[in-house]
């Protein structure tokens, strides 16, 4: 994987096959860059066991299920 | 506009009038055309104005009256529907290229509820690109412009919706809320707009964003007329999947209380103080209308919150990645007939990988919990809706601006209902706004809290001067 930002941004967009229009590159490469940033702040070190919120409709005893 | 001018009727005053034969549905419809007629030009709240469809419909309820049948407080009400919803017959496009010309078969559940219920439709309403292309001037339809002033944006993505509420030119309009596009349009341009709790509202038929995190309600002039409305809409749906089956209490009954004793109110000072600091209007109005929330009875005390990036921070994940999955295909296909904010906004999402959007999901679960745990001994949140009143059209930022998050997407993210209504308006008169959160399912005490507060104040007596 590509180090910096702009040559992951070009790495991945060649592996998901995207066709960009004129003018899009440059917007999404600064999307990328704050999308990045969401994925940080979301984090990855979860306790092995916790769950994704896989049910959206709360269940009648939602705050007491864990 | 006059005192008497029907089309500022609120949906409470009108269903009144009607059922009392005073009012009729086709002078009310007929005054509303108008109205359109001489506004829209500049407003472009509408897409597709339906005279004949409106007027046929308007005898239609006025005979059904005069036969002894009257359906409720929603017989003769003509409203307005963002073009997102499923109308049977009537092009649905979703403010695309992609779809001009696209003729739903069938209504969507709402659709068929409401006019059940005995609405009159007078037309479809401006929306974002599918509900996220911002305000584009690249897409077959125009922005539409708020009534406080056509300079200003209305907000979206149920940008027509909330113009036409507040011009008076429907009684109500439906709106959906992704990431607060029921509410943000609703604080800008004055207005009530209520997200129910997810699952309440049935989606099934409406064009959707980002399926876990979508939500159908409405965009009224009153508090009064949200609960009229969701009394009309709420219940189980088989046909969407995020559909819950609870029982749905009488809203109506929840505004009988003229005060809020025992009612506990939490600030989620943090949100607006620290994380993004309202603007010094917002958050004069704010402190003003819990001075009047602890008048009327409430108990007041501060709530911590998770941070506003947080929450923020996952919602995007969801929202780009379930966006991207519902519009690959044609973006892969066709991205040339996309407006470049849909575009761009929608093709970002590609870029989640599924880890990521697992993580976000982990990380939904616990800011839900967190949010449980942090309104023990509370029955609703308060917080401004947004951190400022309505920028010129066109300043809103175009990709990605993050530097003036709003406070509303923590709620679709964790499903809680929340209402924001009007709560006064700036030195140039433009709205200001107030949010109530509630708990799941527990809209009856959020339009308590919010009818109790538009009593007790003198907001809804003002109107944009056009």
């Amino acid at each position: 994987m590509a180090d910096n930002i702009e040559d992951r941004f070009a790495v991945e967009t060649e592996l998901l096959g995207l066709k960009l229009l004129p003018g899009q590159e440059a917007n999404l490469r600064a999307a990328y860059g704050v999308l990045r940033e969401a994925v940080a702040l979301v984090g990855t070190d979860y306790p092995f066991e916790a769950e994704p919120a896989h049910v959206f409709a709360p269940a009648p005893d939602w705050a007491s299920r864990r | 506009m006059t005192a008497s001018d029907p089309c500022f009727l609120s949906v409470a005053e009108a269903a009144a009038l009607i059922a009392a034969k005073r009012l009729s549905p086709v002078e009310l419809v007929r005054a509303y055309l108008a109205r359109i007629e001489r506004l829209d030009g500049t407003l472009h709240a509408y897409v597709r104005v339906l005279p004949d469809e409106a007027l046929a419909a308007a005898h239609a309820a006025e005979a059904e009256t005069a036969a002894g049948r009257h359906r409720g407080p929603l017989h003769g009400i003509p409203i307005g529907l963002k073009d997102i919803y499923d109308t049977a017959g009537v092009a649905t496009e979703g403010g695309s290229k992609l779809c001009l010309g696209r003729i739903p078969a069938a209504d969507a559940t709402t659709t068929r509820l409401l006019k059940q219920a005995g609405v009159i439709l007078l037309g479809k309403l401006t929306t974002w690109e599918f509900a996220i292309g911002g305000t584009a001037f690249d897409t077959p339809f125009p922005p539409a412009r708020n009534p406080w002033n056509t300079e200003r944006d209305p907000a979206g993505s149920s940008s027509g919706s909330g113009a036409a509420v507040a011009a008076g030119l429907c009684a109500m309009a439906m709106g959906s809320d992704t990431g607060g596009s029921i509410r943000w349009p609703a604080a800008w341009c004055g207005l009530a707009g209520l997200k129910p709790t997810y699952g309440r509202v049935s989606r099934a038929g409406i064009m959707p964003l980002s399926f876990s995190l979508d939500h159908a309600g409405p965009l009224t002039w009153t508090v009064e007329d949200a609960a009229i409305v969701l009394q009309a809409i709420a219940g189980h749906d088989p046909g969407d999947p995020g559909s819950a089956d609870r029982t749905v209490p009488d809203y109506h009954a929840a505004l009988a209380s003229a005060d809020l004793k025992g009612v506990r109110l939490g600030i989620a000072r943090g949100m607006f103080e620290r994380d993004c600091p309202a603007s010094g209007a917002m958050g004069a109005a704010f402190d003003a209308a819990v001075e009047v929330l602890r008048r009327l009875g409430a108990s007041i005390a501060e709530i911590e919150l998770p941070p506003l990036a947080l929450y923020n921070a996952t919602a995007s994940l969801i929202t780009r990645s379930e966006g991207f999955a519902i519009h690959e295909k044609t973006l892969r296909e066709r991205p040339q007939d996309y407006g470049a904010l849909a575009r761009d906004r929608l093709t970002i999402g590609a870029y989640v990988r599924a880890s990521d959007m697992v993580q976000a999901m982990r990380r939904r679960l616990m800011l839900v919990e967190a949010t449980e745990a942090a309104m023990a001994g509370f029955d609703a949140i308060l917080l401004p809706t947004c951190p400022d009143p309505a920028p010129v059209l066109g300043e809103l930022g175009p990709y990605f601006d993050n530097r003036r998050p709003m406070y509303m997407r923590p709620f679709n993210l964790t499903g809680q209902p929340a209402l924001s209504l009007c709560n006064g308006f700036d030195d140039s008169g433009l709205p200001l706004s107030l949010q109530i959160v509630g708990r799941h399912f527990d809209e009856a005490t959020v339009l308590r809290i919010g009818h109790a507060y538009e009593r007790a104040t003198l907001w809804r007596e003002r109107r944009p001067q056009l």
